[in-house]
């Protein structure tokens, strides 16, 4: 009995192995390619795993997505990256959750001729190449656009998320700067959603409650809009203090079409991960690549939603 | 030991342990009060009730469990997967109230679980609230595709709206869960053995109270009133929000301690947790009305956590 059953043991190991052997193609091993986000959630990651995924079937590459569910979660992002270095991935494409705490991963992953790619949010080196919105320029646009809407007067509150976020100081920044160049504008307040919609409608409440004359709130991504859109329309503002925010998930273009949000700063996430991994698949071959690639924003209104180049980029790829 | 004893006495004690916390609170107020004039506004104190409510909810759920002698890691993951569940279920066309109630199923699911692996399965509940918290957490993720869930009736992300008394409803909730919450803690059986087995387990189940099935059902309650506040957090945002709640449970011990609820066991009342959660509501929003930076709140929440817990050891030892 005892022969048997180590016999059948033997056979299927055999078999086993034989299958495995047999469904590997003569063709070169796929490329592994680890694309580490801010976080898992959020429309906006989403949109960059649609990108990457497109690029890794053309590329030829495996795409391995993981990432925190929090983007305040530095350290389970530095963990995830680690445990790619060792399992020696072939490329890293990451966001980073931190631009200066992520820098010991960096090296790590040069220690270990990883190539690695930034997008949407980089690290504080410049060999880093990175692919991402000029959030500086982009935020600015939001100032300048806020500006308008305000008739170029008034006080503005700032929705930032995550201090220390690459992407939420830079917009932070860019909006602040713009908004000294108008000189009857003035920058009330400046409190942050941490990423979490509840707290920003919190804030946003805040706000409005510590500046009853509050012309117009510049939110910096989806969470904090969210929050802001709801607070605007619990306290029947919704239109009258006017709010440009960053982002365009679902939420966001229903509260645009309302008419709480007057105008969204969307950016391209889609392409932050198609061109991600595009990069790391040329810096894998050895072939030069850009030290940095702006993918641009796009000022979306309610007038000019219906129009076609418009609708395409808002178009979720491969989603419900 | 007569201190540990919740009948004999304790009604009297336990006026005292939560009367520093409102004294605390009401200095706060003033505080703010007198720094900024948006403070004591209606708009405001409203803001401030409905900011609070979310961790007010979790805080009775925490002293409850506090009380008992064990710990809830998991409200806030629980709060998230019953949002998530529900919003799932009403943009897909279910009713509101049966959407509610698979919402209440989760939690009644995950307080299940923890009670059970806390007293049959013999785990300390800090280890297995910790590993409910990760579950739902990872639930809410993947059933919502990591996506806010968003198009939900109307008539659902109004309740959040609808006020009574000045009080919108969220903060209407939080009162009803604190009032049920004490009467069960001070009028019942029940609630005297739930003091009684957190000061002493042992003797408790010696003089034939059911330690276990008390326990668990204690963390069904918990359970039951994390996902209550996801429903309302749900309706408040309008979204189901898969990341919502993260840290709340921290937030919720805190206010639970801050009312005097001690992490020994055997101590606590609602009107304190409830007190300690409007102190940490009261702090965000002054420091946001005053312009303080966010860092800093949290400074001052650690801070009165301390002071708070330090004061009433000495006060206890006098």
């Amino acid at each position: 009995m005892r022969k048997w059953s180590l016999c059948v043991l033997v056979v299927t190991a055999c078999c086993l192995a034989g299958c495995s052997r047999g469904q590997q193609p003569a063709a070169p091993p796929k490329l592994k390619i680890a694309v580490v986000p801010k976080a898992v959630a959020f429309d906006f990651w989403l949109s960059v795993k649609a990108g990457a995924e497109r690029a890794g079937a053309e590329q030829g590459a495996e795409i391995i997505w993981k990432g925190p569910s929090d983007e305040r979660d530095i350290a389970t992002q530095i963990a995830i990256l680690e445990d790619a270095i060792n399992s020696r991935v072939d490329a890293i494409v990451m966001a980073a959750c931190d631009s200066k705490a992520l820098l010991t991963v960096v090296k790590k992953a040069k220690q270990a001729k990883i190539p690695l790619i930034t997008i949407d949010s980089g690290v504080d080196d410049p060999t880093v190449p990175c692919v991402a919105t000029d959030n500086l320029k982009g935020a600015r646009i939001a100032a300048q656009t806020l500006a308008k809407l305000t008739g170029d007067r008034g006080k503005v509150g700032v929705i930032p998320f995550v201090a220390g976020a690459l992407t939420s100081t830079l917009r932070e920044k860019g909006f602040q700067e713009e908004i000294k160049a108008h000189r009857r504008m003035q920058v009330a307040s400046t409190l942050y959603s941490e990423s979490d919609a509840a707290k920003g409608m919190a804030v946003a409440e805040d706000m409005l409650t510590s500046i009853p004359d509050l012309a117009g709130i510049f939110a910096a991504n989806e969470p904090g809009a969210i929050g802001a859109a709801r607070a605007l329309e619990q306290r029947k503002l919704a239109g009258r203090v006017k709010l440009v925010a960053f982002d365009a998930a679902d939420s966001e273009i229903a509260a645009l079409q309302r008419g709480t949000i007057q105008a969204l700063i969307v950016q391209n996430p889609v392409q932050m991960g198609y061109q991600g991994v595009r990069l790391a698949v040329q810096a894998v071959r050895g072939e030069p690549v850009p030290a940095r690639v702006d993918t641009g924003v796009t000022v979306v209104t309610r007038d000019n939603l219906d129009q076609p180049e418009i609708k395409a980029m808002l178009a979720k790829p491969g989603r419900r | 030991m007569a201190k540990r004893d919740g009948a004999r006495g304790g009604r009297h004690q336990r006026l005292a342990d939560w009367l520093g916390p409102l004294v605390a609170l009401v200095v706060m107020a003033g505080a703010f009060a007198i720094a900024s004039p948006h403070f004591l506004t209606r708009n405001n104190l409203s803001s401030v009730a409905v900011q609070a409510s979310a961790i007010a909810i979790l805080a009775v759920a925490e002293t409850l469990v506090i009380i008992a002698g064990g710990i809830d890691l998991g409200v806030g993951s629980v709060l998230a997967l019953a949002g998530v569940a529900a919003a799932i279920a009403m943009s897909g066309g279910l009713a509101i109230p049966l959407a509610c109630l698979a919402g209440l199923g989760c939690g009644l699911a995950c307080g299940l679980t923890s009670g059970l692996l806390s007293t049959y399965g013999r785990m300390p509940s800090f280890i297995a609230t910790l590993g409910v918290m990760g579950i739902a957490r990872g639930t809410s993720l993947i059933v919502s595709g990591g996506e806010n869930i968003f198009g939900l009736p109307g008539g659902f992300t109004e309740l959040a709206l609808v006020s009574w008394a000045g009080l919108p409803l969220p903060a209407l909730v939080a009162l009803a869960v604190a009032g049920l919450g004490h009467l069960l803690l001070t009028r019942t059986a029940f609630g005297r053995s739930v003091y009684a087995i957190g000061g002493n387990a042992e003797a408790a189940r010696l003089s034939g109270i059911p330690v276990k099935r008390v326990v668990t059902i204690i963390f069904v309650i918990s359970g039951l009133l994390a996902a209550l506040s996801g429903l309302v957090l749900t309706s408040r945002l309008s979204i189901g929000q898969p990341t919502a709640g993260a840290g709340y449970e921290l937030d919720a011990i805190a206010a639970a301690v801050i009312g005097g609820a001690s992490l020994m066991g055997g101590q606590g009342t609602i009107p304190g947790a409830l007190i300690g959660a409007t102190i940490m509501g009261v702090l965000r929003n002054g420091c946001d009305l005053l312009h303080v930076p966010p860092f800093w709140q949290q400074v001052a929440i650690g801070v009165i956590i301390i002071s708070a817990v330090f004061i009433d050891q000495f006060r206890r030892r006098r």
